[in-house]
């Protein structure tokens, strides 16, 4: 294992965390193989955060769009997306290594709820660091995580989004490396992170694929996911990366494709190193990360998962856009037509599909819809002009 | 002989202030300058030099960088080296880059950790500019071993596990990986993070070949009581 898929990924971290990853490396490769920890682990997905989740035939929506759409509901999952997965499986993987305290970041604040969540279960210390744009437009995802006993340290540097609270929960990581892990949400960071986010979310996959040969009696034509960093995208692609199944990244288009004005990366930027790991990135002509949009926390971010860049360059995988307006139009759409209201972040998959309705006539098709969007009512009820 | 470097972030203040200080260092006759070269996103910078660089970030580019770079050359006659992160290098072009700092003795990339640091070696010394290594404290001898192998300038030594602009804590594990580092070791090995003041480079200086000085410095130069700080380094 090099750490890299093609030419993307690494470790472009700091000399002092490489003991630690080399550490981590070798912890999860026997947490894999170790039958009464895959055991503990499937428990808990199943009769904790209830898995399996289901795959859902949405008729009206298919009426409505002219084609059959299938939606995964990781929404259903215990605290409302896909993050549980990823965050029960590194915190049973950080016990494995005898570590008593947990950092993280958060964007959406789903993936902080997820860690505070997993760590109350599992009795770790939470530390959760969210940028101050990202806890005033996510507020009660910072109410739960409270409540849930994580100190929450608001951010209040550089674009006060995701992106800081990954630099503070890098800082604070570097600086207590013997006791803590630092429990990424996303399928980006140094090598192992993306993988261990993979392997943890690609139950996703795994049952979606089985789900729709049991329903269908076919694999569907395609998969579409939304991508932020990239990781409920990586796990449900990965359960049909060897098929002849249509995989589609579907990125925050913003308010345009402007630099700046959207967090399209593997769309409009190119290959740049950032947070621990080469892959595609939003970037001026000098390499400073350039600033980035999205109406979603989730996907507001320059950067992305190397095996996203990876899945692009050997164009097994597609990525688009979706605009702000018609991620909104997909969160009112799915609400009204089949009564589910979608995370922000997941409405881009949903109103992806809606705006290409053309090409996918007569299609099979299977939207990851990553996380509910009770969180994001506040932001749908401050924007101008939306009578929701 | 301990040697004793500095750090400043490239225009910071602004670039009167920051010429001003290097002419300074050469009257104090120190022995190595560090120019850092601003990233957007310093993860392994602390409050004082990551603000140093948002600031410069608002008005300046590589370009600029790159020609006070020639001008410190100018003012400055000992060793020069260039700080930074590794997308500055590898967003610019690391060829481009390594041509354009040609008149730098090394360059130093603070997310750039031994095991990925081949690809950037090869642009660097085709420039004659040597890529320096870290050691941590958290280092084993095997990797200890390698840097040894792979140097051909300083090494330098990070004093702490954390951020710059800590507290230098000399405990017994930092002492014998400095002890460790040093053995067979034909260059220098340099203390950073952590050095403030006369009294922690005489104690950093029992167990290394000198030390840097960064967050400190640039506090100083922003408060124009660098003159009297690097006086009283004396």
């Amino acid at each position: 294992m090099n750490g890299y898929f093609g030419s993307y990924g690494g470790q472009f971290v700091p000399e002092t965390l490489i003991k630690t990853l080399r550490e981590l490396e070798d912890a999860f490769f026997r947490f894999k193989k170790d039958k009464i920890a895959k055991k503990e682990f499937e428990d808990y997905l199943k009769n904790y955060a209830g898995r399996e989740t289901p795959l859902y035939y949405a008729k009206n929506l298919s009426d409505y769009v002219g084609f059959k759409v299938y939606l995964k509901r990781e929404d259903l999952l215990h605290t409302g997306a896909h993050k549980l997965n990823n965050t029960l499986g590194q915190i049973l993987l950080a016990k494995f290594m005898g570590k008593n305290r947990i950092v993280a970041e958060t964007g959406a604040g789903q993936h902080g709820v997820a860690t505070a969540t997993a760590s109350a279960l599992l009795g770790m210390e939470c530390v959760v660091y969210m940028g101050k744009k990202d806890m005033e437009r996510q507020e009660p995802n910072v109410k739960r995580m409270k409540l849930l006993g994580a100190n929450v340290i608001k951010v209040e540097k550089g674009s006060m989004t995701l992106k800081s609270a990954i630099n503070e929960a890098l800082r604070d990581w570097v600086k207590n490396v013997k006791t803590t892990h630092y429990l990424l949400g996303s399928a980006v960071g140094p090598h192992p992170f993306p993988l261990i986010v993979k392997y943890f979310q690609s139950v996703i996959g795994k049952e979606a694929r089985k789900q729709i040969l049991n329903q269908e009696g076919r694999l569907p034509d395609s998969v579409v996911a939304c991508v932020g960093g990239g990781s409920n995208a990586i796990g449900i692609f990965s359960g049909f990366v060897k098929d002849n199944v249509e995989l589609i990244g579907v990125e925050a288009g913003g308010e345009s494709l402007e630099l700046g004005k959207h967090s399209a990366t593997l769309t409009k930027g190119r290959p740049g190193i950032l947070h621990g790991a080469l892959s595609y990135l939003l970037q001026d002509d000098y390499g400073q990360v350039a600033r980035v949009h999205s109406v979603s926390a989730g996907l507001d971010y320059p950067g992305v998962g190397p095996e996203h860049s990876y899945l692009k360059d050997s164009e097994r995988a597609k990525y688009d856009v979706c605009f702000d307006g018609e991620a909104i139009e997909g969160f009112k759409v799915l609400s009204r037509l089949e009564g589910i209201i979608p995370a922000l972040e997941s409405s881009h998959a949903v109103g992806y599909v809606l705006k290409n309705r053309d090409r996918f006539k007569d299609k099979l098709v299977i939207v990851n819809l990553s996380g509910r969007g009770d969180k994001d009512l506040g932001i749908i009820d401050s924007l101008e002009g939306n009578n929701v | 002989m301990c040697k004793l470097g500095i750090y400043l972030v490239c225009d910071y203040p602004n670039r009167e202030k920051f010429l001003e200080a290097v002419r300074v260092c050469e009257d104090f006759k120190i022995d190595f300058l560090e120019i850092g070269f601003p990233f957007s996103d310093p993860v392994a910078d602390g409050d004082a030099i990551e603000q140093a660089a948002f600031d410069v970030l608002q008005r300046e580019n590589t370009n600029d960088f790159v020609d006070r770079l020639k001008e410190v050359r100018a003012i400055f006659s000992k060793k020069l080296y260039v700080m930074t992160y590794a997308n500055v290098v590898f967003g610019y072009g690391s060829d481009r880059f390594a041509k354009d700092i040609e008149c730098a003795d090394g360059i130093i990339i603070a997310d750039l950790p031994y095991v990925e640091s081949k690809r950037f070696k090869k642009p660097f010394e085709k420039y004659g500019v040597n890529l320096i290594h870290f050691v941590t404290p958290e280092s084993t001898k095997e990797d200890m071993d390698k840097i040894k192998n792979s140097s051909k300038d300083f090494v330098y030594f990070v004093s702490m596990r954390g951020t710059t602009g800590g507290r230098l804590v000399l405990d017994d594990e930092l002492k014998s990986k400095l002890e460790y580092m040093k053995f067979g070791f034909n260059k220098d090995v340099i203390l950073g993070f952590g050095i403030k003041d006369k009294i922690d480079i005489k104690n950093a200086c029992e167990y290394s070949d000198g030390v840097v000085i960064g967050s400190e410095a640039v506090r100083n130069l922003n408060n124009n009581s660098f003159y009297n700080y690097i006086e009283s380094l004396f």
